[in-house]
């Protein structure tokens, strides 16, 4: 890289690989994003950690779409098992297993079956993206029984969304550059974060739920 | 869009309500004790507040496999301790008679009980809200359920509890669905500052959960009257579903207490921004649920109004007593509406002359320009009118009646119940005789039952037959029947000079 900044290059020289470096310094950044749609847009999704992990994940695999696809069989199936197993009344935890242990092999079955129909880049998805795709049920199961299927599938669908327009943002040429040229611009993110710890404003999505008292004042 | 953004402040986000609100008033030992019900149930009994009577709570398997089913009262209310939502909760409305003896036996050796047991402390069965029946084995593996923390998300252990089940009350039946509705009172610095009815729907499976699609009923702070409503999170409606019940014009009964005893919950949890959930018992009266460390904001649109704005004119102010907490939010949030007073009472604005159509005996319609007058208590009819619509018979009868002329004020009472006595029911269409003062005196008069239609309202009661022949109007409508009404003396100005 000809404009790298000296920082990067002393990471580089250092060992530390190009990629590995990039993602690290990216991750303020998709951090302050969603903290940003949270606080400001109104946008829930699951918290903060599962957003972001699932952009990394969409990151590591072979392209978004076989990303979107194991994310999608893995609520679908999470919605599916439950209606099965809500009559056992089972435990949380072991309940919780069973269904980790059913969407694991749901996964891999449906890994099978793309290399089946010679989709390899769907089968060769390595493991890791795999497993933080899988651990999102857990969050899922939680969501549903506390504020019901509903609410889980909308805030499922919220995280996906965050969770593509991450990997954009993460993966954006220009964005990547000047993070190269100017590594330090990142830690912008902890003024804007402080801002958006102290924003007490309306958020967006409730000018829109509110809109009928904001019209009468 | 400038204005929009300077109007916003009224309503309240989720981000004021947890920086602004929550975080500096709620500090977290309040919050614990919000988040406790068996808590601060014993923390508000102390303090003699009414909560719902605690029958017996279950810690342990040791406790369960203890307990004495045999001193469970006919009906009651199962909860866990830390649940959320609602969930877990068991409510039982009644026990079911023991079975004929033959029948006992055969579902005793089915069971495998001991026969011969004359206690029969295992076969008690109790009735649900939907008829079903529960045992005591369905009992225990509920409240095991709920030991094991099944309603509680994070699968803490729990303690499980029974407490008395509230009665419902007659004028809250039509409007609830299977539970009992509560009144979510916000409080902020002593001032009560807004307030709904919760209302349990078939939607939110007889739960008063907004969030489960529960219907929420702002309510006006000063007379404790409903106004606009909304369903689930954000669907506003006027009527419950499938009925034609409308939700705005439902006086609270007991409204002050209510207020009183919010104000009371918030000083003693020492939450200082708590939303109290504060249900009616038919027989106790007002009584405190549940305490709420971070109230919703759905409150906001059934009343169609920003909590936020409301909270800042009461944010500065020293309130010493909790009556002039409560003064204070009647005074400031209450009928400000008041323009908009036939669309949230549910009540017609009238003039002070009507047209009203009168029904008469055989079903003869007459229509006449009414006086509306909210000096006289019951409705009267001029004597013509009353013979055009079929009375003559019971004002000739009338007539023919020795009623004394002259009395005194003292003796009214008298004459009044001896007149009734003697002569009520001798002619089918007397339905009453009273005294009536008025300017010219007191006069006995003969009362009819009528039917009149004001403003497409009917309207059926007793009237007065007296001779106004000397006046404009043929008819005085009082106000006994003028509550479904609200009178603006202006409205028929225009009317009238044209006239």
């Amino acid at each position: 890289m000809e404009s790298a900044n000296p920082t990067i290059n002393f990471f580089l020289n250092e060992g530390v690989p190009f990629e590995t470096v990039i993602l690290i310094l990216m991750l303020p950044i998709i951090a302050t994003f969603i903290a940003f749609l949270r606080q400001v847009v109104g946008i829930k999704a699951f918290g903060i950690y599962t957003p972001l992990l699932i952009t990394f994940a969409f990151l590591a695999t072979n392209g978004l779409k076989y990303g979107i696809v194991i994310f999608l069989a893995v609520i679908l199936s999470g919605m599916l098992l439950r209606f099965i197993l809500k009559p056992l009344r089972l435990l949380y935890l072991p309940r919780v297993a069973i269904m980790l242990s059913l969407v694991a092999l749901i996964v891999l079955l449906m890994l099978t079956l793309g290399g089946n129909l010679r989709r390899t880049g769907l089968a060769s998805v390595s493991i890791f993206p795999i497993l933080i795709m899988i651990t999102l049920v857990e969050k899922f199961v939680a969501v549903q029984i506390e504020k019901g299927n509903k609410t889980a599938i909308i805030l499922a669908l919220e995280t996906l969304l965050i969770s593509i327009v991450g990997f954009y943002l993460a993966s954006w040429e220009a964005l990547i550059r000047i993070i190269v040229a100017e590594p330090w611009l990142v830690l912008l993110t902890l003024p804007i974060n402080f801002f958006l710890g102290k924003w007490t404003g309306l958020r967006l999505s409730e000018y829109l739920r509110f809109k009928e008292i904001l019209k009468k004042q | 869009m400038f204005d929009l953004l300077k109007n916003s402040t009224g309503v309240l986000g989720m981000n004021a309500r947890n920086l602004d609100y929550i975080r500096p008033n709620n500090l977290l030992e309040a919050k614990k004790l919000a988040d406790n019900k068996l808590l601060s149930k014993k923390i508000l009994k102390k303090n003699d507040l009414p909560v719902p009577q605690l029958i017996a709570k279950i810690k342990s398997r040791d406790d369960l496999e203890k307990f004495d089913w045999q001193a469970l009262p006919e009906t009651f209310a199962l909860k866990p301790n830390r649940g959320f939502g609602g969930e877990g909760i068991l409510i039982v409305y009644g026990k079911k008679k023991p079975a004929r003896p033959s029948a006992t036996m055969a579902f005793r050796a089915d069971n495998g009980f001991a026969l011969g047991d004359e206690g029969g402390n295992h076969q008690d069965t109790w009735i649900k809200a939907d008829g079903s029946l529960i045992t005591v084995a369905d009992l225990k593996s509920h409240i095991q359920n709920i030991l094991d923390g099944s309603f509680s998300l994070s699968n803490t252990p729990d303690i499980a509890f029974f407490e008395e089940r509230l009665q419902l009350l007659k004028l809250f039946k039509p409007y609830s669905f299977k539970g009992i509705p509560d009144i979510r009172v916000v409080v902020f610095n002593k001032v009560p500052v807004m307030a709904m009815l919760r209302l349990p729907t078939k939607e939110s499976g007889g739960k008063a959960n907004l969030q489960q699609g529960a219907i929420g009923v702002g309510i006006d702070m000063a007379s404790g009257i409903t106004t606009t409503a909304i369903q689930g999170k954000n669907k506003f409606v006027e009527q419950i579903l499938n009925t034609r019940l409308t939700l705005s014009g439902i006086k609270i009964p007991y409204w002050k207490d209510i207020l009183t005893l919010a104000v009371k919950s918030q000083e003693i949890s020492n939450l200082g921004f708590l939303g109290a959930d504060i249900a009616i018992d038919k027989e106790r009266g007002p009584v405190i649920l549940e305490l709420n460390a971070r109230p919703g904001l759905s409150i906001q649109l059934a009343n169609r109004a920003g909590l936020r704005e409301r909270m800042e004119r009461v944010a500065g102010l020293k309130i010493k007593t909790i009556e002039k907490g409560v003064r204070v939010g009647m005074d400031l949030f209450g009928g400000e509406i008041q323009e908009e007073l036939e669309e949230i009472s549910g009540r017609k604005v009238i003039g002070t002359v009507e047209k009203v159509k009168l029904v008469g005996k055989e079903g003869k319609e007459i229509e006449v320009e009414a006086k509306v007058d909210t000096g006289a208590y019951s409705s009267s009819i001029d004597t013509d009118l009353a013979i055009e619509l079929g009375f003559s018979s019971v004002l000739n009868y009338f007539s023919s009646l020795d009623v004394p002329r002259d009395f005194s004020r003292e003796n009214v009472k008298i004459i009044e119940a001896d007149l009734r006595k003697k002569y009520i029911g001798t002619h089918p269409d007397l339905a009453d005789i009273v005294i009536v003062y008025s300017s010219t005196g007191s006069t006995i008069r003969p009362k009819v039952n009528l039917t009149f239609v004001l403003e497409s309202v009917a309207i059926t009661t007793q009237v007065n037959i007296i001779e106004r022949a000397e006046l404009s109007k043929k008819m005085i409508v009082g106000k006994k029947n003028l509550n479904k009404f609200l009178i603006d003396v202006s409205k028929n100005e225009g009317k009238n000079s044209r006239g």
